[in-house]
Parts: C-alpha cells; structure tokens; sequence
C-alpha cells in the first residue's frame, strides 16, 4: 500500500507542472504570428474535413453531366471536374479520405515505433538488435513501401495506410528511445526504481509523459509526411481508387484536362500544398516553442 | 578504415538476402498462379501441370527459394506475364534513363541548395535569410505533381518552349537536353529545399565551434569564416544527409516518371504493378531495393573517409 501512496504523491505535482507547460506552449504558439496562423490553418482543415457531408454543397460522387469541366464561378464557387461533380464538395471529401488515411498511418506507425522505442530504451538487451532492424527499415523509402504493398494486397488505401505506417516506425522509434535514453538517466527514475515501482509504472508514468514534447513535435511533423506521401502513392495510381474523392488521385484524374480546365488537377494539388505546409510551419513552430535552446 | 569497410559489406548482405527473401515472398502471396498466368485462358491441366514443373513450382519453398537466387545470380529474373520479354531486360532498358533523370536532378539543385543555405547562415535573421527558409519550408512540402503539372503549363502550354512527354533523345543532344529538363526541374525542384535545410543549420552548428571562435580572435572576416572555416566543415554532415536523401530521390523519380512518361524504372514499377504483371514488378522492387543498398553502403564509406573519427570507436 505505501508504493501506492509514493506513486500518487509522486505523480500529482508531476501531473500539475505538465499542465502549466502545456498552458505556456499554446501562449507561445499563439504569440508567435507564423505559429498561430499555421495553428488556426490546422484546426480549420481538420474541421472542415470532420463536417465534410454537413458542408459540402452537392453529392461528392453524382454529378451533373452538363456541368463538365465547367471553370471556378460557372458552376458552383470552383467549378465541376471532369464528370460534372461540384469541385467544393470534391475537395471537402477528398481532404477527408486523405486525412484520415494519413491518420491511420500515423497511428499504427507511431503506435509501434513508440513500442519499439521505449523496449529498447528501457531493456539494453534487446536494444541493439530492435535498431539495428529499424535502421534497414530506415534504408528504404515510403514510396517502395508503397510499391511493394500495392503488389500484395493490390492498389487502394489498405496498401498506403500499411506502407506508411511501416516507413513511420523506424523513424518513431528513433526519435522515442533517443528521447527516453535520456530520461531515463535522469535521478527521478533511479528513485522510482529504489521505491520498487514495477517496470510499467516507471515507462508509462515517468519516461513517456517526459518524453511527451519531442514526440509531439516528431508526430506533428510526420503528420505532414505522411500527407504528401500518401497523396503520391495515390497520384501513381496506387492509393485511392476512382471515383473515391481522395486529393492525389483527383489530381492525377484531372491531369487530362490540364490545358483546358486546370482547375481540376490544381486546386486538389493546392489544397495538399497547403495541408502539408500548415503541419510542417505548425511542427517547426512547436520545436521552437518546447525547445528554446535550438531556436535560431 | 579497410576493415570498416568490410564490416560495412558484410553487414548489407543479411539486408541484402533479406530482401530477396521478401521478393521472393511477393510471388507467393500474389493471388494469381504464375503456371496459369503463363500458360494463358485456354490452356488444359495437363500444359499447366507442365509448365508448372518447368518453373519448378512443385517443389518445397525453400528449394525453389534456393532456384530462384541461382536464376537471379545468372541474371535471370523471370519473364513479363504482359508481353513475354524477359525482366532483365526490360529492367535493364529503364536503368539508364532514371539515373540520367537523378544526375540530371542533382547538378543543379545540390548546389544551388547548399549555396542558399550558406546564404542564410552567414545573414541569419535577415529578410534573405527569411525569404530563402520559406522557400525551403514550401519545397519540403509541396507535393512533386504540383511543382510537374505547374512547370508543363507553364512551360509546356503556355509558352510553347519545352517537351514534356517522354525521354526525346540522348542527353548529349539538344533534343534530349530540351526533353529532360522539365523532368529535371520538377524533381530537383523539392530538392532544394531540404538541402538548403540541412546546409544552414549544418553551417550554424559549426560557426559555434571553438576554431571559428579562433579564426574571428584573430581577425578573419566574416565572410572567410563562413566559406574557409565553417563551411568546409560543415559539408560533411551535408555529404551524408544529401548521400541519404538520394535514395528518397529515386522515390520521387517514381512520380516524375510518371508525370512526364519518362521510360525509367519507377514508371515501368507503377505499370507493372497496375496490370497485375507479377515477375516485372518483383523484378523492378528488387532492383529499386538493391539501389537503395547501395547507395546508403557508398554514403557510409564516403562518411568514413570524409571523417577519419568514424568507425574508430
């Protein structure tokens, strides 16, 4: 009953200091204007991806034929692609599928790389032989992951979401188990030790939540990767299948009609520009912000 | 460092066996049998028991994995289920252009990349320095087909000048210059930006060494500081991050092949995998894979011999 009582007591200032720096991150953020921009240009997408079928003004997969390729302003606000679909609705669902795609990834990805991270922070052991696969793992990039996978399981968004999520483990891991090498030295752990918490207690109540900054930054970060990534892969004709709206393949769908109605292949390729360079602006701004010391 | 090197070797085979071993694996778990592909829709049982036998498909796994690596080292990597040519050489018709395509790539933005992020170092802060970061952060993130789709309007449509469908000659002639140079752009283009990344905050590193402290003691300018003692040094975290996104290069010589119908490897990947052509795709991952090997084995020794510190531990 005593470690209980060490472990609560232990935890509650722990618990407070954590909320007042995250309290101060997100004045920081906001103080600076590129942060806070790049903040408000994440929330909105998200959001406008979440309330996509309450938004969107026509039907993403019926569409009028006599609309066809009609330009920005002759029919709806952006015009219609190549089978008449309202464009707004398009890219509301098209930045949809491609958000959650990538989050798929991200979570399985960075799931088990944290896994492996923290197994091989914590058991030296083993260490070696789990990084020594992430490195090979790391020698190859996402996009013959891709290829591979859409060979096994055919083209579609299983083949990306498995493929992204394989090329963001090494990477996950990487970052968790150099963050956690270092708490991990630290006194606070060698006391949790001498007090006899159970190996569980200490990862998840002592090493992950002192780890929380660098992987926020690292998953932040990745978050936009794995957008562009996952949009290539479909572009090529790997990812998301037609008629599915999904941002790269409406890309790739409007590649035809580049010198007559560019809309339909820019606007979707704009909107992943965009996407992506929001999560990296807001990822940078983050390091900035939870590490002054590498400010320059 | 000799023996650094064979350590280096000896450590790519087991990664080297293991991907072979996965390509192997490929063929296995693709849902179409290779006899049946092969032997065409009107074949009977008996032909397909045939050439079933002939392929050594009726043996245990592990004897046709040992077959299949004999076959591989003989060069033998099957024959195209689409149109009957052999892999190899098919494969080997795709190498040329996409390396042409990298080194076409690499020329122009490695430099220009390194010299913008020297740039920004040796004027931090400033409005350049501002101005050649944002571009940076643009170009780590803007999608490849933007750049591709964006440089064929403009340069393709628009105002007429440059081909963009397909290689159009050797590179030594005016054709084929005119044919690669939209490719080129388009991929060196979100190469730029990372290099220039990597160059200034490499840079930066070293201006706060202890022997640019020296230098600027003793009176050297600001300017020979940064080019003579910070830069040079510098270069070889730089060599290696750059060594290592090459081989993300030829990642993204995929798509560019693909939007521009370059005949590389990448494009002859995509449509071999989108018409279910089983022994062309495994041939081209394979290959991919073993470029990748290879390209961070030669970055690894070329780290060792820019920086006699490493593989001394």
């Amino acid at each position: 009953m005593g470690e209980t009582v060490a472990v609560t007591s232990g935890n509650s200032p722990h618990a407070g200091f954590a909320l007042a720096r995250r309290a101060s991150l997100l004045r920081v953020l906001l103080g600076e204007p590129v942060g806070a921009v790049a903040l408000a240009a994440v929330v909105l997408l998200v959001l406008a991806a979440v309330f996509a079928p309450w938004l969107a003004p026509g039907d993403p997969y019926g569409g009028d034929l006599a609309d066809t390729l009609k330009l920005p302003g002759e029919a709806g606000l952006l015009g219609a692609d190549g089978q008449g679909r309202d464009m707004v609705t398009r890219l509301l669902y098209g930045l949809r599928t491609t958000l959650a795609m990538s989050l798929a990834a991200v979570v399985i990805g960075c799931g088990i790389g944290g896994v492996v991270g923290f197994a091989a922070a914590y058991y030296p052991r083993v260490s070696g032989l789990l990084m020594r696969s992430m490195d090979v793992l790391l020698s190859f990039p996402a996009i013959l992951f891709g290829l591979a996978l859409a060979a096994i399981v055919g083209p579609g968004i299983v083949a990306v979401v498995i493929a992204l999520s394989i090329a963001t483990v090494p990477l996950m891991a990487r970052v968790v188990r150099g963050s956690a090498v270092v708490v991990m030295r630290q006194d606070y752990i060698e006391a949790a030790r001498a007090l006899g918490l159970r190996d569980r207690q200490i990862l998840v109540k002592y090493v992950l939540l002192n780890c929380l900054s660098p992987i926020f930054v690292f998953v932040t970060l990745r978050f936009g990767q794995v957008i562009l990534l996952g949009a290539l892969l479909s572009f090529i004709g790997l990812g998301a299948q037609p008629p599915t709206a999904e941002l790269g393949a409406m890309a790739a769908d409007g590649r035809n009609f580049l010198f007559f109605a560019p809309h339909v292949s820019v606007l979707p390729s704009l909107l992943i520009f965009l996407v992506v360079l929001a999560f990296n602006i807001l990822g940078d701004a983050l390091r900035d912000a939870l590490d002054p010391t590498l400010r320059r | 460092m000799w023996r650094n090197v064979v350590q280096r070797l000896l450590l790519a085979l087991p990664v080297l066996l293991g991907v072979l071993l996965l390509g192997f694996l490929l063929m296995q778990v693709v849902p179409n049998d290779p006899a049946v592909v092969r032997a065409g829709p009107t074949a009977t049982v008996e032909v397909i028991e045939a050439i079933r036998r002939d392929l050594g498909l009726d043996k245990p796994l592990a004897v046709q994995f040992g077959l299949y690596l004999s076959r591989l080292l003989r060069g033998d990597l099957g024959i195209s289920n689409i149109n009957n040519m052999p892999v190899a050489t098919e494969l080997g018709n795709t190498v040329g252009p996409t390396l042409e395509l990298m080194v076409a790539s690499l020329v122009w933005s490695i430099p220009l990349g390194i010299a913008m992020g020297t740039v920004s170092a040796y004027r931090r802060h400033s409005w350049i320095d501002r101005i050649i970061m944002a571009v940076s952060v643009a170009g780590v993130s803007v999608p490849v087909f933007l750049l591709g789709l964006g440089l064929v309007w403009l340069f393709g449509f628009y105002w007429q000048v440059l081909p963009f469908t397909g290689r159009t000659g050797p590179i030594w002639t005016l054709e084929g210059l005119a044919g690669i140079a939209l490719p080129a752009l388009t991929l060196g283009g979100v190469f730029v930006g990372p290099v220039a990344r990597m160059t200034r905050s490499a840079v930066l590193d070293v201006l706060g060494a202890d022997h640019v402290r020296t230098a600027r003691a003793k009176g050297v300018g600001e300017r020979a500081v940064v080019l003579r003692h910070a830069l040079r040094n510098a270069l070889i975290p730089v060599v290696t991050l750059i060594g290592l996104q090459i081989g993300f290069l030829l990642g993204g010589a995929v798509v560019v092949e693909t939007i521009f119908s370059w005949p590389g490897i990448g494009r002859l990947a995509v449509g071999a995998i989108l018409s279910s052509d089983a022994p062309m795709a495994q041939g081209t991952i394979i290959i991919l894979s073993v470029g990748f090997i290879l390209i961070n084995l030669a970055v690894d020794m070329l780290y060792a011999v820019l920086d006699p510190r490493v593989g001394q531990t």
